[in-house]
């Protein structure tokens, strides 16, 4: 298992929970980072795919790199 | 109502949304897509209203477009 480390523009917890739910669905284990605007996913899944989902809240999203 | 025109409009109930950079981000989705003509968000109300074509969308596409982002989306029972 890779975790990958996203930048994504939250601003409240609505942002954070509009990402929780994208994320649900995928069905990948994830950690939020609201004060940070980070998310930490973990998962075998390609990191542009991941990148993909997380754009699809629309906010701004950076890959950062995976541990 | 026979008359028929190539502009529909729907109020989708969207739940999820508790600030500005929520609206920001439904607007800027939304409006994107094809066949979208224009749409107002409100925060207080909890939902969005949108003016589309319905040969490109349907209220069900743009329930499902806004579920997509992470927002919870409701149909009104009888679509206008």
């Amino acid at each position: 298992m890779t975790t990958h480390e996203f930048f994504v523009d939250m601003t409240c917890e609505g942002c954070s929970g509009a990402v929780t739910r994208v994320l649900n669905k995928l069905d990948v284990k994830f950690d939020i980072d609201l004060p940070n605007k980070k998310v930490f996913i973990e998962s075998d899944k390609d990191a542009n795919q991941l990148l993909e989902t997380l754009k699809k809240t629309g906010k701004t999203v950076t890959y950062i790199g995976s541990k | 109502m026979a008359l028929k025109t190539a502009v529909s409009s729907v109020t989708v109930g969207v739940d999820g949304m508790t600030c500005g950079s929520c609206v920001q981000s439904i607007e800027q989705q939304v409006a994107g897509l094809p066949g979208v003509y224009g749409l107002q968000v409100s925060l207080e109300l909890k939902q969005a209203m949108v003016t589309f074509d319905p040969s490109l969308q349907s209220p069900e596409s743009l329930a499902e477009a806004i579920e997509d982002m992470g927002f919870e989306s409701r149909l009104p029972e009888f679509p206008a």
